[in-house]
């Protein structure tokens, strides 16, 4: 493929990742993130002589920026694209001269030279889909959420337990280093116990597609309808609760919300404004906000500890008393409590009092990095999607199964789900028996 | 040995150690120390819309507004040291040849309407004075007062050494130790910008906050010069801290460009 660059994409994560094994804690830590494990610099070069051969279901904007990002990973070439819509399944071709076209995934599964198959369809279709894919001996690399309904995301899961194929969820923020080094450091106490987690994704756009012809409204347009959708729920907020899951280490016991059409009141079936409470059996709420007609919140991703407070998303941290350890005449006490003299830090520029103003940012990560805003509809650049991507088509060669990744995503759209279902019905409700998997801790 | 401490007083945290006195003593002590601290802060502080500070503040560009007599001597007092530093040290920020003391009434008025007093170099130190004539009226040797780090007072000595000993750090540069001083029976203040609260230091003359990465210690025997001097040293341009140390009698100055 000519347009592949010269550098592999996630070198850079793999190399952080080899870091991370390397430090006091870095084993343990990467014993929490075991689907971090083999992403190192030294599998890729296991890997480097071989290519996985990938076919792409759903070629619109989301296929598409798959596809860019398949250009700079070395060991995995497009062999066949497949859309039911033309202009799409076209404009993806353009992209992938050599690979085989199709409007039919059917005839995908059962191509021989396809490895791996990279689902980013609309919701409804992802189970059929995977589940037709496993069964055709594939590898899938599905788009996030995981599937339409509880009990196709159940049989999803069941169906992976008993099947030797590789399965990916797009949890994009299990590949992104800021937020793997922030989980680490709430994990190491640094914020202290966490006692709250407040997640927001607003916009300002009315998420919508433009529609050539009014009979293809509701294929490209299918966030916006029921049949085919989840609304902001699983578009959305499944990446943000993953992560408070993640995090927390255990799943909310139970969801109340409230979610309506306010202002985009042209038809669309899904909510545009949603405000949800999930509840862990500890007392530790997630707040959860999603708004599409403001956007000055922008989105976060935000864990509130009791010494501190983690935003995930921008990558920065803040501690409630900056002064960790004991503040001068703290110290001044004890050291006369040990009968010790010596000087003690106690003279500064004034201490101020605690207003949130007065907070200073800390970055999680010292280089730069990449952070989303959260406005890109597709995908942000360096979010962790390509580098995921890359791990998906490694194991494709490797057959090696990336630990939890299926796991946290049941677990966060099975959460997305009731999170709509206690809206639609307004009332609590309780994370049903029959969906919980032994994964789940609550 | 007594620990008395404020979370929130004047802007800042307080905290005293008081040595060597019974405990119902240094309890009644402490009790003073509150009830001076929280008068003080009713008079100057301007950000309390009851404080008389601010009746003045509010009232003072129409008419005039009758004091206090320790809110008189307080505005004498500015008044020595807006002169000792040639203008400098000016607790309306603006220009304090604007302000009309009418001695017998002792009342003062603001001929430019917009003006208006600012303590916020002067009041820990004013305090601190305060407090430390109640230590010795009660015969207190030993103590450590301490008004949110910036404005200290080591009266005496530690239990186990001879002088108190305080270090200063590097703002901009955690754990970094940048001086030991051994205090007796002086006042240390401090003075600059930090990361999180920068620019909050005017120079009146010419009007420039200061922005610098600087942090400034005066050592002194009167805690309210040393809060004057450490101000108004951030502030001033070369040739004016020359003039000025002429004008001071402190016990050391520490300079930082950090």
């Amino acid at each position: 493929m000519s347009r592949k660059e010269e550098k592999q994409v996630d070198l850079s994560l793999r190399q952080f990742i080899k870091d991370l094994g390397g430090i006091t804690g870095g084993a343990a830590l990467l014993g929490t993130m075991p689907w971090l494990q083999s992403f190192t610099p030294d599998k890729l070069k296991e890997v480097a002589k071989e290519k996985s051969r990938i076919a792409i279901i759903g070629t619109g904007s989301r296929g598409q920026y798959h596809i860019h990002n398949m250009f700079s990973i070395q060991h995995a070439e497009i062999v066949a694209l497949c859309d039911t819509y033309a202009p799409n399944l076209e404009a993806a071709a353009a992209l992938v001269p050599t690979a085989k076209k199709y409007s039919d995934y059917r005839k995908v599964l059962e191509l021989p030279e396809v490895d791996g198959v990279v689902i980013a369809t609309p919701l409804n279709w992802h189970a059929p889909i995977l589940l037709d894919a496993l069964s055709a001996g594939k590898h899938v690399f599905c788009e996030k959420s995981m599937a339409y309904s509880m009990e196709e995301c159940k049989q999803i899961y069941d169906t992976y337990q008993t099947s030797d194929r590789v399965v990916y969820f797009c949890m994009q923020r299990m590949f992104d280093e800021k937020y793997i080094k922030g989980i680490q450091m709430i994990q190491s106490g640094l914020i202290g116990d966490v006692v709250g987690a407040r997640c927001y994704w607003y916009r300002n756009h009315d998420w919508r597609r433009p529609v050539p012809s009014p009979e293809l409204e509701r294929s490209i347009n299918w966030r916006l309808y029921r049949e085919s959708s989840g609304g902001l729920m699983t578009e959305l907020a499944t990446h943000q609760l993953e992560v408070c899951n993640w995090a927390t280490k255990r799943i909310p016991k139970s969801v109340m919300g409230m979610g309506d059409i306010v202002f985009w009141k042209d038809g669309r079936e899904v909510y545009d404004s949603v405000s949800l409470v999930y509840h862990y059996s500890n007392g530790v709420k997630i707040n959860y906000e999603s708004v599409i007609s403001n956007k000055f919140n922008g989105m976060e991703d935000q864990i509130l500890g009791h010494d501190g407070t983690m935003n995930l998303a921008t990558g920065m941290y803040y501690l409630e008393n900056e002064n960790i350890g004991k503040s001068g005449i703290e110290q001044l006490l004890s050291q006369i409590g040990d009968k010790v003299f010596t000087a003690v830090p106690l003279a500064g520029a004034s201490w101020r009092p605690e207003t949130k103003k007065e907070y200073t940012p800390f970055p999680i990560l010292a280089d730069n990095f990449n952070v989303s805003d959260g406005i890109s509809m597709i995908g942000a650049v360096n979010d962790g999607s390509d580098q995921m991507l890359s791990a998906f088509c490694q194991a494709c060669i490797t057959g090696e199964k990336g630990e939890n990744i299926v796991e946290e995503a049941y677990s966060s759209t099975l959460l997305c789900l009731l999170g709509n279902q206690a809206m639609d019905e307004q009332r609590k409700i309780d994370f049903p028996e029959e969906y919980k998997i032994p994964y789940m801790k609550f | 040995m007594f620990h008395g401490s404020l979370s929130r007083i004047m802007g800042t945290r307080f905290d005293v150690l008081i040595l060597g006195v019974e405990k119902e003593h240094s309890t009644n002590i402490w009790e003073s120390f509150q009830q001076e601290l929280e008068y003080l802060d009713h008079m100057l502080n301007r950000f309390d819309p009851n404080s008389e500070v601010s009746r003045i503040n509010h009232e003072a560009g129409t008419k005039p507004v009758p004091v206090s007599q320790e809110m008189w001597e307080i505005l004498q007092d500015c008044r020595n040291y807006y002169e000792k530093t040639f203008g400098l040290f000016d607790i309306t920020l603006t220009d304090f040849l604007q302000v009309v003391f009418n001695e017998e009434e002792h009342a003062v008025q603001f001929l430019q309407p917009n003006l208006s007093f600012d303590f916020g170099g002067y009041a820990k130190g004013y305090a601190m004075k305060k407090l430390l004539n109640i230590l010795k009226t009660n015969n207190v040797e030993n103590s450590f007062v301490d008004f949110g780090q910036s404005a200290i007072f080591a009266l005496g000595h530690h239990p186990y050494g001879d002088t108190w000993k305080v270090s200063i750090e590097n703002p901009f540069q955690k754990g970094q130790i940048l001086e030991e001083i051994a205090l007796r029976d002086s006042a240390l203040s401090t003075s600059g910008n930090t990361p999180n609260y920068s620019g909050h230091i005017i120079n009146p003359l010419n009007r420039r906050f200061n922005r610098e990465r600087r942090l400034i210690c005066v050592e002194s025997d009167n805690p309210v010069d040393a809060e004057v001097l450490t101000t108004v040293l951030i502030a001033a341009e070369p040739h004016q801290k020359e003039k000025l140390l002429t004008q001071f009698d402190t016990k050391q100055i520490l300079d930082f460009n950090l």
